[in-house]
Order: structure tokens, then sequence, then C-alpha cells
């Protein structure tokens, strides 16, 4: 699960995918130095397989079954693209003749068992992915080949297909932290659960290099902050967590838990919904989680494009079982925020009762188990800072909450389910 | 033979300051001809006989040119061969020539008169693997409107014909009726336009010449078929995406990316949708729904089609033919999936009504055009499939050059082969000899060269599926050349 690849990495950190090949070459050599077999790789061989190692050429049983053919079929060149590990490198090498192009692929701290698992990263890339404005910039950055006679359909022609197709990419450009670019669901599925464990994995390794880091260390590698390229990683993976904290407007929570189908109305919607003021408000309270989670000041760019992201998982993430406990996270601050009745702030304490949501299960009529919310007051004191200590709550009852979890939106009456949630499989 | 330490010192390194050349690709010519299209009001309500006796209008000169430049003054013991016009007019006992169109009457194939006498109209035809069982108990016909007549001959047994094609026999009716042949003529391959009939080459600007001469070699073109996004079987994830690295430039050393950003197109020919379900869920107490249930559809696989589209489009241009599972019609000539399909990657589609192809093209299946000023002749694969089944052997190569020389890209349309009940013209019929003639979806690759008598040489590649077999085949523009890049992942 826990597995970085040169094109996450080269989007993690903004550089270019060749670079980041070298980069995880030298990670693991240095690594594996420290440590022999912390880390493990796999490599993307390119070149040509030897004639009789390769049996699928077509070619080669079509001459014997058509001698009466006039024309000798012409031996086809065939490059062969094969993702090894590392422990089968040498052998897969012996079937080339000759290797264009050999580099890591991956890395991970654990032997490649399932490389069907490297797919699962592939799908995480799509948070990065790159807005058309900005196509030719990424071919620079990144490597991708650029086309210059690339052209889109001119949408301004189609002012009405144009508003819902735009829904995916965000009109305006400078306003950084607006709308997901197209928040394709399922990316972060595998997320989320690593991310606990890629923070520990990364921590140790970074720690380690920077103790006794290497002289001549890279100018790349400086991108990634104090620490080594796992724990950049580990931030860049991390990112899917953030949205916890965010209040999210119940809708979206209704919509989202009927699935993939609506995926796309939720972004289309989310641009003109938001109002300055709300984002306003998001970005103070992506500032205080900053200061919260200690970043470093490298990574503001980094963040940038994590905020962008933020709605998109959060649509995914209660579809997930895993964060369950954050899903409620999610909704305590947004009922808690408004209605607060501080009755003392002496001694650098706030005291008072604020307003929470909370769950009550009983048994109706039909002898069904049933999740009610009720809004009920609790009391509270606290230090000043009421982020933190919000943040912290969730933690009691997560186990409970889970099962109740899948039948909170019914339970929640009709009033606010939408018309999806209504159709979605009971 | 290559050893790791010969290769790490070389390929494998460290970070390097050195600056990264930007890969651009060169332009494609492309000009796709609107062969296949259908009307969109088109009407069901006519019947297939037309079409056969189109194609033997139009074909029947061709053929007859052949077999009389062939068979005029030919003698076969002691008596002339003649000219017939009509099936019907072949006498007993007299050496002729006729042209007509082939019809196979084989007990494995379906019949649809049988279908109707037997009252069997609710359950879905069967499909066999192969109408082709025993050579004994087939039946080749050759009819044309006024009649038909039994071909009998041991000269069947060594060629292969399917329903539809046109030929020329030669023989004498027998005593049973039977015509014993003694020759075939096909039509052969039809006139071939030059390079560059249709377009112009582009005048290469500077940084484009630059790229050339570093290759010594023209622009490439991809050709995939079968990608087979499917929701519940992702065994050919991973390839997928090392395709779309290899596709963007991304994967490989500099110089390999370089080789790939000659690829100045990707085709895909078909079956890019996986329809089957495999997950069927069990049947739900209480869910019953009534008439479409919308709940059942899946649009994951078309969502990431639509995902791995848009992340290629903006550096390379796709055309995508649609396939046998792909949410098109049934029928061919198979008409572009709807770019509705694709919410994302359709901001390169067409412009509804405009006159210029789009970045990326959704087109027909069959599909002609004129790509990079070579004629090309795609199929997703139906076409080879269904005479596949007609004939004993399984060179799909050979089939597809029968077809070239049968001047008929679906010959087993409307028999076999699902079919636009066409009035007016028959679209299969091949008309001008392409250059390249590719099928997609088929079991493995192959290419051959096959030559005409006029100096025609066509290009026949058998495109393999990639969920199979993980292939994709790449042409050279400029010499028609046919590599592959095998994807492995173990």
């Amino acid at each position: 699960m826990l597995q970085i690849t040169y094109r996450l990495l080269s989007r993690a950190l903004n550089v270019h995918v060749n670079t980041a090949k070298e980069m995880l070459y030298e990670y693991h050599k240095y690594q594996n130095a420290q440590k022999a077999n912390s880390i493990h790789a796999t490599y993307l061989v390119y070149g040509v397989k030897n004639r009789e190692a390769s049996q699928e050429d077509g070619d080669v049983d079509m001459a014997s079954s058509m001698p009466d053919q006039d024309e000798t079929p012409d031996v086809v060149h065939t490059n062969t693209l094969t993702l090894v590990r590392e422990e089968d490198l040498t052998e897969t090498l012996a079937a080339y003749e000759s290797v264009s192009s050999l580099y890591v692929y991956s890395l991970a701290p654990h032997p490649q068992r399932d490389l069907a698992m490297l797919s699962d990263i592939a799908k995480s890339l799509a948070e990065y992915t790159i807005k058309e404005q900005d196509v030719s910039v990424a071919a620079k950055k990144f490597g991708t080949i650029l086309n210059p006679h690339a052209r889109r359909r001119d949408r301004a022609a189609r002012p009405k297909v144009a508003a819902s197709a735009q829904a995916k990419p965000p009109k305006p450009a400078p306003s950084a932290t607006k709308a997901p670019a197209a928040p394709v669901e399922d990316k972060v599925k595998a997320e989320p659960k690593p991310t606990g464990k890629l923070k520990r994995e990364g921590s140790a390794p970074s720690s380690k290099e920077s103790t006794p880091a290497p002289g001549p260390k890279p100018a790349a590698l400086k991108r990634g902050g104090s620490g080594g390229i796992m724990q950049s990683f580990a931030k860049a993976a991390s990112q899917p967590k953030k949205p916890q904290v965010q209040p999210k407007e119940e809708e979206h929570t209704a919509l989202s838990d009927d699935g993939e189908a609506d995926d796309d109305d939720i972004a289309a919607e989310k641009p003109l919904k938001e109002s300055a003021s709300a984002r306003t408000s998001r970005k103070e309270r992506e500032e205080r989680l900053r200061q919260m989670m200690e970043e470093d000041d490298d990574d503001d760019a980094a963040d940038a494009e994590k905020d962008e992201h933020e709605d998109g998982n959060a649509d995914d993430e209660e579809m997930e079982d895993a964060p369950a406990p954050e899903a409620e996270a999610a909704e305590e601050p947004k009922n808690g925020e408004p209605s607060e009745v501080v009755s003392s702030t002496g001694d650098g304490r706030r005291r008072g009762k604020r307003k929470v949501m909370k769950k009550k299960r009983i048994l109706d009529d039909q002898g069904y188990m049933v999740t009610i919310q009720e809004p009920g007051w609790e009391s509270f004191s606290e230090d000043e800072a009421p982020a933190p200590a919000k943040k912290a709550k969730p933690a009691p009852t997560p186990t409970s909450s889970a099962p109740a979890k899948s039948k909170k939106p019914t339970g929640k009456g009709g009033a606010q389910g939408s018309l999806m949630s209504f159709f979605s499989k009971k | 033979m290559v050893k790791l330490e010969d290769v790490a010192d070389t390929l494998l390194s460290q970070p390097s300051n050195s600056a990264h050349t930007v890969q651009t690709r060169p332009a494609s010519t492309y000009k796709p001809l609107s062969t296949y299209k259908l009307d969109k009001g088109r009407s069901y309500q006519q019947q297939y006989g037309d079409m056969y006796f189109l194609r033997l209008t139009k074909i029947r000169p061709a053929v007859e040119e052949v077999a009389e430049a062939e068979w005029s003054g030919t003698v076969v013991a002691g008596e002339e061969a003649k000219r017939v016009d009509r099936v019907l007019d072949v006498k007993q006992g007299e050496l002729c020539w006729v042209v007509g169109t082939i019809f196979m009457a084989m007990p494995l194939k379906p019949d649809i008169l049988e279908d109707v006498s037997k009252d069997r109209w609710i359950s879905a035809p069967v499909v066999p693997e192969k109408y082709f069982s025993n050579p004994e108990e087939n039946e080749i016909m050759l009819e044309d409107d006024s009649g038909r007549i039994r071909l009998a001959g041991d000269l069947l047994k060594t060629v292969d014909l399917v329903t539809g094609c046109i030929i020329a026999v030669m023989g004498t009716e027998n005593t049973n009726g039977d015509l014993e042949i003694v020759d075939i003529q096909l039509p052969n391959l039809p006139p071939q336009p030059e390079r560059w009939k249709l377009t112009k080459p582009v005048k290469k600007d500077e940084d484009e010449e630059m790229a050339d001469s570093s290759q010594g070699a023209g622009s490439k073109i991809a050709i995939v078929s079968g990608l087979s996004f499917s929701a519940s079987d992702a065994s050919h994830g991973l390839e997928l995406n090392l395709l779309l690295e290899y596709l963007l430039g991304e994967a490989l050393g500099p110089q390999g990316q370089s080789d790939v950003s000659q690829i100045s197109r990707l085709i895909i020919a078909g079956d890019s949708i996986d329809a089957a379900q495999a997950d069927e869920q069990p049947e739900k107490k209480g869910a019953k729904k009534y008439g479409y249930d919308a709940s059942a559809y899946n649009a994951l696989p078309s969502q990431l089609f639509d995902e791995f589209l848009s992340e290629l489009l903006p550096t390379i241009p796709v055309t995508l033919m649609p396939g046998a599972q792909d949410p098109a019609n049934a029928s061919y000539p198979q008409q572009p999936i709807h770019a509705a399909m694709f919410p994302t990657a359709r901001a390169y589609a067409q412009v509804p009504g405009s006159k210029e192809p789009g970045w990326f093209d959704t087109t027909t299946n069959p599909w002609e055009a004129e790509v990079d000023g070579w004629r090309m002749l795609g199929t997703g694969g139906q076409n080879v499939d269904d005479v596949f089944k007609y004939v004993e052997s399984d060179d799909r190569l050979s089939m597809m050059e029968a077809m070239c020389r049968w001047r008929c890209v679906a010959p087993t349309a409307p028999d076999t082969l699902w079919s636009y009940p066409f009035q007016d013209d028959d679209p299969f019929v091949i008309k001008t000899c392409p250059h390249l003639y590719f099928v997609g979806n088929q079991p493995e690759f192959g290419t051959r060269v096959i030559h005409g008598p006029d100096d025609q040489s066509v290009r026949l590649i058998t495109v393999p599926s990639f969920a199979q077999s993980k292939e994709i085949v790449i042409v050279d523009t400029e010499t028609l050349d046919v590599s592959t890049v095998q994807i492995v992942a173990r």
C-alpha cells in the first residue's frame, strides 16, 4: 500500500519526471546503504528482447503457416516495456538483447508482491491533474510531451454546453483555493488508510537522513523541505486527511452517500454556491490548520494545491469505512461554531455551553434500530484557542459511530436528504 | 543478454541538474472520410436484398474485366469458354464463365428462413464459434438476380469463400445441375490513389525538422485496440497505466522519450469499454424496479476511459473507433460513439457542424481516412471475426487480404454480420485501395504487405486486443513499417 512512483513524486515535488526517477534511485541507494533491504524498488526496463525469448511475436508462426505467400512477413521490431521487481531485475535483463532505458519506477518499504497495487497509486495522481491552461507548463515541468497543435473546442461558441462542461476545469485560474479540478472519484480510495503508517514511515528515514546528511545533496532534494523523499511524499499522501476539519455543507453529505453517479453535479454546483465570504473564511481555517500541523513554509505551494483538491476528496472520504470518525469531526465544528454561549473567559480559559448534535440510537416502532441526531447543549471549558480543542473531540466514540454512519443520512430526516439519496441503494 | 552491471552505470544515475528538453510532437495530417457515416434520420424499413444487388452491380465490371483478360480464348478440352451473363443462362455441358455472388449454406450458420419456419422468435440467436464444420456438408452457391447455381469441384476446397463475395467462375454444368468449376477469378485490388491525394503535407517548421533529423524517420502512428476499461476486471489496469505513461512520454529515458514524441496520433480500434458486467448483483428483495433500472448501469468503465483520454488528449490527437463492446449501434457500419460519453475528453471533440475533424475524433467503424497522406482503412474487427467463422484456417491476415481482393470490407454483411439495410449504395465495397488496412481486436499481432496487379501495395495489420496481449502497434508514416511495443508487468 505504501509506495511512491516517479510520477507521483514528480507531481508532489514539482520536478521533472526524469529527475524524479533519479531521485528515487538516489534515495533507494542511499537508504539501502544505511540499512540493507529497507527500501524495495521496482524497475521499468525498455528495450529489445531476445528473439527466442519473445514468443508472442505473431510473425514467427505466420511465416511457417503461409509458405505460399509471395510476401514474406518482415521481421517486426518489438520493444518491450517491462515493469519488474528488484529481485527479478537481473533475470529480466537477461532476456533482453539490448536495453535503452532502465530506471526506478517505484519504491516501497516492503517487497512488492502484487504489482497491481501500483495502479492504485496512479489513481491518486489525478489530484494533480493538469489544468488545461498549463498544459505547456506541465510539459516543461514534468516532461509530458508537448503538442503545439492541440486544439480544444471553442466553448464560447456554445455557452450552454460550456457551462455544464466547465464543471471540470475550474474557470478562474487566479483563485487557487476555489473549486477542485475535476474531482474524479475513487482517486483517494486507497489513501486514507495508509496515511498514519506513512507518516511514521516517513519520519523515520527522514530523521536519519537529516543527521548524517550526505555532503553533496542534490539541489532538487531540498525542495522537499528538511525531510527525505519519503517524508515529503508522506505529506503529499496525507493531504486527504485534511478535509476532515473542513466543515461541509449538509447537502454534500447526503449526495455523496449515494455514490458515484452524481459527483459531477457536486462539482458543478460548488463554484456557484461558494460565496466570496465562504471562501475567505475557509482560507482562515486553512491557515489555522496549517499552523496546527506545523508545516514547513516550503510546502506552501504544495498546500495550495492540496486545498484545491480537498472538496473532491471530502466527498469520497465518507464512502470509506476507515474515516468514519473523521466524518463526524467534519460535522462537529459546523454545528458548534455558530451556537456557543461563552459564560466566562477569565484566566485564559473559556467556559460556557455550546450546541452540539448528539447521536441517539433508538428502536423505532417497527423494531429497526435508528440513529437520530438531536441538538443538545454541552458545557465546555477550554483554552482560548477554540479550534484545536474542537478537533480533539470526535475521538471518544469512533467504534460506535461506524455502524451508525451508514444510516445517518436517512436518520437525519427527509428535509435535508436530496432526491438522489432517496434512490440510493438501501 | 543484458547484465545489470552493464546498464546500471549508464542508465541509472543520480539527479543531475541538466536541463530537460521539452519534447514536441509533429503534426498529424488528418482527413477522415465519411464513407461509412449514416444519415441521422435513417430508416430501417428497407429490405436487405438491395445490398446484394448493389454490390454485384458495383463489383461486376471489375471482375468481368479480370476474367475477360484471363479467360478469353481459353480452350479446355477443345471447347472455348464462353461468357454467360446470367447464372440461369448456364447450359449443361457447355464450358462457360459467369459472375455472381457467393452464398454459403452451412449447417451451423444461422439461417433466418429456418428460424422463421420453425417459429423461433423468442430466444436470442445462438452464435457458434465457427460456422465451418465439415466441408462436405457445405454448399457453395453462386447467385445473381436471376437465380443461383450450386458450385462443385475440388478447387473449392483450396479457396476460402464467404457469403457475399463477388467472383467469376469458369466451369461446366454437370448432370446434377452443379457447376463443376475449373477456375476462379477475384476482382482483385481496386485502384490505389497516390499518397497525398486529399491532403497536403505540412511544411515542417524548424524544431520539427530538428526532431526529425535526430530520428532519421518520419512520425509514427500508434494503433491500439481492446483497451477494455472495466468496472470489475482490473487485471490489466497497471498495463493501462504504463501505456498512458508511455504515450505521455513520461516513461522511458530521454532517448526513449524523444522516440515516443514522434508518435503523432493514437488510433483506438474498438472495444475500449468492457461491457461485460461480471459482478451481477444478486437480486435484492424489496428493491423491485420496473422498466429501465438506472442504478444497474455502471458508469465506471466509461469514466475511466474518459480519464484516460483526457490525460492523453492535450499531448496527442486521438481517433476513436467503436467496437463490438462499445456503446454504439451494434450493426455495421457502427456510428461514432457520442461525445457525451466523454464529459472531460469532449472538450477536444469536433465542434458540431464544423468541417474540421476534431482533435479527439470519434469515428465510424469501419473507418476510412487519409492520415499523413496515406489512405487508411480500419475496422474494429467484427468483419474479420465473422469471415473467420466461415473458413477453416485461422490466418486472419489472409482473410484481410481476401477482403481486399474481393473489394469488400464486410462481405458477410448483411447475412451473418449485422448491418444497416443500405438502399442506394453499398459502402462496404472498397472503391479505393487503402495503403494501410488494420483490423482491431484480433487474437494476435500480425502484419504483411500484399501487392496488386497495378503496383498497389497494402500494409495489412491485425491489431491485438490490448487487454489480452498488452501490445500496441506503431506504424511509421514514411515507410509504413510496423513495430510493436509490448508492455509487461510482473
